[in-house]
């Protein structure tokens, strides 16, 4: 396996080095670097969207949840992600139509100049520093999970995760967003390709799908319907899920970026569907993993059901290949998220642009080593570790949706109500308040009172 | 123009539709798991039957969207 996965690894670096020396540029702007110029074509932009959402976490992550919690798994994420992409339309629409209107450099700074109020932008960077750095150590944990497995007692964890972030920073450094946009289009092919490569080998040890599924029945049929198992896939968290994840492009900046910088909304049109079709193309290999791991694998830890279904039950090229994808796929998701970081800090920052841009230079370095220390920290549910990222940044989408939508400045109690929400979600992490609300899970009780506080205002703001 | 509002706001309303549909028993009912087509379970082939319905809308709703290069120049 070790030469497959040499060559496996040197076309991979060969081709990023061909990225970023292709959009290296010695004198560029800020907006060069920092947005590539807001000039990103449909192909592209799917394949950076896809990549910057379907990443490591979808890899481990959904064929775990599979296996763990069966088929809701589907509607937890794929179903969501057909809701998102419409919504996509719409969104992406109308913050086009700000960004223009405000020279958009980033989502903080294009919320300080919606509202008015430095508060804005600051109230979105927090949250999406409190969390997008777990959502980032999930994929460095993801990773290093696998390469502790592949190469047994070679290298600690901390140091795959150091080389990580260090091959990570580099590229960044020399290419900026052109780079990662070119390097999450190579790891968004080499995903798609690596995950149908394993899940047709995981139904080929049934003979076919409907074997599969019989096996499942025959071992835990539980895991054939909602809610699964442990009783997870409650239609309340499933609901909930799908909200935080129509959110993502709204509050996660890394991808409210990319909408922003493809170069015009016909393009962006084309990316909406597009990554739909990805969508359900990465997660139906899922199934087929998590089922396979349901019946071969059950109980068994998350790192010993991944190593096992990834890389020992394949064939040496299929496995090889499976390591430079994973690599890829967390290389190029964490660099868009520390750079997505990078740029947040930016468009909040005021000033000379030399002074800008070396401190949001320093900052990437900052975020890194934040994200380092964290996924020596995190457990291996990378699955539910993710929605709470994703629920987490969706309690601050109404000052997002009320800065689009609103023609005028926006009542500034959103961002009080919204931010409410947001530490009150924190302090339940924390166990400091309860998860339910009565019957009502936390997260869709804090969307009721941020849907009813918003109404209230804008009605309020209407009799005055 | 106006045609294609009017298309847009049907694919939004049965996107919502479907949305609706989704978290009812009707598609995630408790425990169920029968009938199966292809040996799939009931709750993963009608969910996966509207995901692709859900993307296949989008399709239509980029044609039919009423927004366009010309009004983001305008902005």
């Amino acid at each position: 396996m070790k030469i497959w996965i040499y060559i496996f690894f040197s076309i991979f670096f060969i081709l990023l080095a061909y990225a970023s020396w292709k959009s290296y540029r010695r004198n560029r702007s800020a907006e060069e670097f920092m947005l590539a110029g807001k000039s990103i074509g449909p192909i592209l932009g799917f394949l950076t969207f896809s990549a910057a959402l379907f990443s490591a976490f979808t890899f481990m992550g959904m064929p775990d949840f599979f296996r763990n919690h069966g088929i809701g798994a589907w509607t937890f994420l794929a179903f969501s992600d057909g809701i998102m992409v419409f919504f996509i339309l719409w969104f992406g629409y109308r913050l086009r139509k700000k960004a223009k209107e405000h020279n958009f450099q980033g989502v903080a700074g294009l919320m300080v100049s919606s509202y008015g109020t430095r508060w804005a932008g600051v109230a979105m960077f927090a949250s999406a520093f409190v969390f997008l750095i777990p959502y980032v150590a999930i994929q460095i944990r993801g990773i290093s999970i696998f390469l502790e497995a592949a190469f047994p007692g070679m290298l600690p964890s901390w140091v795959w995760a150091l080389i990580m972030v260090v091959m990570m920073l580099v590229y960044a450094e020399i290419g900026g967003l052109k780079a990662i946009v070119y390097s999450d289009a190579i790891q968004g092919l080499i995903l798609l390709m690596v995950i149908w490569l394993i899940g047709g080998t995981c139904i080929a040890a049934f003979g076919n799908v409907p074997d599969l599924f019989q096996a499942v029945e025959e071992v835990n049929a539980e895991l054939l319907s909602t809610p699964g198992p442990k009783g997870l896939f409650s239609w309340q968290f499933l609901l909930g899920s799908m909200i935080a994840v129509v959110m993502i492009p709204v509050t996660q900046p890394q991808l409210t970026t990319r909408l922003v910088v493809v170069k015009n909304l016909a393009s962006m049109k084309k990316m909406a569907y597009a990554v739909g079709i990805f969508a359900i193309l990465v997660i139906v290999p899922t199934i087929f993993i998590g089922m396979y791991g349901a019946v071969k694998y059950p109980g068994v830890p998350t790192s010993e059901f991944l190593s096992q279904a990834l890389l020992f039950d394949q064939a040496a090229p299929v496995a090889a290949l499976a390591i430079v994808g994973l690599f890829a796929a967390c290389l190029s998701t964490t660099n868009a998220q520390i750079f997505a970081l990078g740029n947040e800090l930016r468009s909040l920052l005021r000033g000379e642009e030399k002074r800008a841009m070396r401190i949001t230079r320093i900052s990437l370095f900052f975020f890194a080593a934040v994200v380092m220390v964290f996924s020596t920290l995190m457990s291996n549910e990378l699955a539910l570790l993710a929605r709470v990222s994703f629920t987490g940044t969706a309690m601050m989408a109404p000052i997002v949706l009320m800065a689009v939508i609103k023609k005028s400045k926006p009542d500034k109690g959103v961002i009080i109500i919204s931010f409410l929400a947001f530490v009150t979600y924190i302090l339940s992490l924390a166990g400091v308040v309860p998860d339910h609300v009565g019957a009502l899970r936390l997260d869709l009780a804090l969307y009721l009172f941020l849907v009813i506080s918003v109404l209230l205002l804008t009605g309020l703001k209407k009799i005055k | 123009m106006r045609k294609n509002k009017k298309y847009w706001t049907l694919c939004a309303v049965l996107v919502i539709v479907l949305m609706v549909l989704g978290y009812t028993p009707l598609m995630i009912p408790n425990g169920v798991y029968k009938p199966m087509i292809l040996g799939i379970p009931y709750t993963l082939w009608t969910s996966f039957l509207i995901t692709v319905i859900l993307v296949t809308l989008t399709y239509i709703g980029s044609k039919v969207h009423p927004g366009s290069d010309e009004e983001e120049e305008e902005s």
